[in-house]
């Protein structure tokens, strides 16, 4: 793959890995070797200009990882990564120059500094000066809400402030990417939802920034972004746009059905049918509610019928479920995974 | 769009003020940083007027000597005020650039700062800026206190002094992003800490003359540019010129020019190594 023109971010065949053990005595005992952990594995995607990218995945994914590549902290072990056709290998200076950073670290302002000190100091390390960083600290903190609180100490910020403060900055130097990791995390719902009307209407449709979003928060990712990489065990499972994922995810269906009594022999018959994928079992005052987790296709849906009332089982209440975007994540995290 | 400058349409010029403001930004980040913590602010320059103090009552115990004095004898106040006044540059190096680089560790800021477009010899070198810029000043006012406790400097070479400060600093320096490259790697401040202040003040002769240790001794001693800059200070304050100099100001210059491409380089290789391993953020 080489470097388009019109893609913001290409990720070429990056794979990344990290030591198992620290320290110096483990670094001689393993010969300057130490075993590694492989965080990502051969992952390519690229990101269009002016799209809005989701990372969803659980914890430990490597969302994180891959953002920490983009932004050039990380090197990886294989592969390549290009920031608007620049190399990040190459020339990481200029990379960085195209890039702003919204880390999930709360911490990363200084303390005793005020917030409006803190802006000046990283404004000026990304290349603003004077008149133009005192007005764009003015217009940041406008677009976060946090003009009235400029002047107060970082450290008097509560932790929804300090993760709008970091917006703000990464913003500030009005990048054509943002990378941006969890931005909502422990923001107040309506100063959050604020960011996102902030991200979605303001930075991508109106400025037709780049923006890639890692996040844990499934609606936000499916709510928001214009596609969804869905990323387990370091590698991605799946990734288009939301409802591309949720069609595809169709052909996994979800079955409420209410029994009077479960045997394991019910439960082997109904673990043995075909396309079955998985089970979740709650004792109600009525009965046993099985919900079946099911990939239909022809015949599946009619031997998990026959399953249920073999030996004379009663079956009281039998319905599909509608799918949500949490199921189209369960399905893709635990069956692609696995395969 | 915001305007920002852009290295290649402006030139070296642009890129050169490009430097100058992020430097500046380094410096001034660091002074509010240094006010933003009044009692330790204010506790350094009282324990400068304890210091002196201590070292006045402790040199009654001596009388002048040679040993102290760079020709023609000298107090033991004017050996150990001026010694202890300048050591404190060698505190400086390690304190502005390997605590800095682990303040930015444990404050979370170190990836964010590594994550602009900010070369890394800017970054390591400008936390040198105010550190080095408020000892001197800590330094002009120790000496000021030590005058009005009888402290001679009236034959004092203040352009040799000044070259002398220069020297020292940029020697010391080179030990202090290296001491920095450490901290990358290791995480850890407290064992350099240590090893430099325990060797500076045994071998540096701060507290006594270097010609009074064994030879083999003095060999460890005259390795440390501390050494060299404490005795090119002590010759230019007691009125010696840069010509009598030249053997410790030559030391000095060599050691700059080998040792600070090399601290880059060693910096730069820490700061990938953490890169590979993902432990940038680590403390």
């Amino acid at each position: 793959m080489t470097a388009p023109g019109s893609d913001a971010i290409v990720v070429d065949r990056v794979s990344k890995s990290f030591p198992m053990v620290t320290g110096a005595f483990n670094w001689i005992r393993h010969l300057g070797r130490p075993p590694r952990q492989t965080a990502l594995h051969d992952v390519s995607l690229t990101v269009a200009s002016g799209e809005l990218f989701a990372l969803l995945g659980p914890n430990g994914a490597g969302k994180t990882t891959l953002l920490k590549l983009l932004a050039t902290l990380s090197i990886p072990d294989r592969g390549r990564i290009f920031i608007d056709g620049v190399d990040t290998a190459r020339d990481s200076q200029q990379a960085k120059r195209r890039i702003g950073l919204c880390t999930s670290e709360e911490r990363s302002f200084y303390f005793r500094l005020t917030a409006r000190a803190n802006l000046e100091f990283f404004g000026s390390l990304v290349g603003l000066q004077g008149k133009t960083l005192r007005r764009r600290i003015r217009e940041v903190v406008e677009l976060v809400d946090l003009r009235a609180s400029l002047d107060q100490r970082f450290e008097s910020y509560s932790s929804g402030m300090r993760q709008r403060l970091t917006v703000a900055r990464a913003i500030l130097a009005d990048p054509d990417v943002l990378l941006l990791d969890e931005p909502t995390r422990a923001v107040d719902p309506i100063h959050a939802e604020a960011i996102r009307v902030l991200i979605r209407d303001e930075l991508v449709n109106r400025q037709r920034k780049t923006v890639v979003l890692a996040t844990n928060l499934l609606e936000e990712a499916w709510r928001l972004c214009d596609r969804v990489a869905i990323i387990n065990s370091g590698r991605i499972v799946a990734l288009g746009a939301p409802t591309l994922l949720e069609q595809s995810a169709q052909a996994i269906r979800r079955f409420d059905v209410m029994l009077d009594a479960l045997d394991d022999d019910l439960l082997a018959r109904t673990q043995s049918v075909r396309g079955f994928q998985g089970l979740q079992i709650a004792h109600e005052r009525l009965g046993v509610k099985l919900t079946v987790a099911l990939r239909v296709t022809d015949s599946s849906l009619a031997d998990l019928m026959r399953a249920l009332t073999a030996n004379g089982s009663v079956l009281r209440d039998f319905r599909p479920v509608e799918s949500q975007p949490v199921d189209v994540f369960k399905d893709v995290v635990q069956v692609k995974s696995d395969g | 769009m915001v305007e920002r400058r852009e290295l290649p349409i402006g030139g070296r010029l642009n890129a050169f003020f490009d430097t100058l403001g992020k430097a500046w930004a380094i410096f001034v980040r660091d002074a509010r940083l240094e006010v933003a913590y009044p009692a330790s602010f204010w506790l350094q320059w009282l324990n400068i007027l304890v210091s002196v103090t201590l070292s006045f009552f402790l040199a009654r115990l001596f009388g002048s000597s040679a040993k102290f004095g760079f020709h023609g004898a000298a107090s033991y106040f004017f050996f150990l005020t001026v010694n202890l006044a300048f050591v404190r540059f060698q505190q400086t190096a390690l304190m502005s650039f390997a605590r800095g680089i682990r303040d930015a560790q444990t404050a979370g800021t170190l990836e964010v700062l590594l994550a602009t477009p900010t070369r890394l010899p800017i970054i390591v070198l400008s936390a040198g800026l105010w550190a080095f810029g408020f000892t001197a000043l800590q330094t002009v006012v120790y000496l000021a206190v030590a005058v009005l406790f009888g402290l001679d400097l009236q034959h004092a070479n203040i352009a040799a002094a000044a070259v002398f400060l220069f020297l020292t600093v940029t020697s010391l320096s080179t030990l202090g992003v290296m001491a920095a490259a450490a901290v990358m790697t290791f995480k850890q401040v407290g064992p350099l800490d240590f090893m430099m202040s325990g060797a500076t003040n045994l071998f540096g002769g701060v507290y006594f003359p270097l010609s009074i240790l064994p030879a083999p001794l003095q060999a460890v001693g005259w390795t440390l540019p501390i050494t060299h800059a404490l005795s090119g200070l002590r010759g230019a304050l007691h009125g010696a010129s840069l010509a009598q100099l030249a053997p410790e100001a030559m030391w000095l210059s060599v050691a700059t020019i080998l040792l600070l491409p090399v601290s880059l380089v060693i910096f730069t290789r820490a700061v990938r190594r953490a890169k590979i391993d993902g432990t940038l953020g680590q403390y």
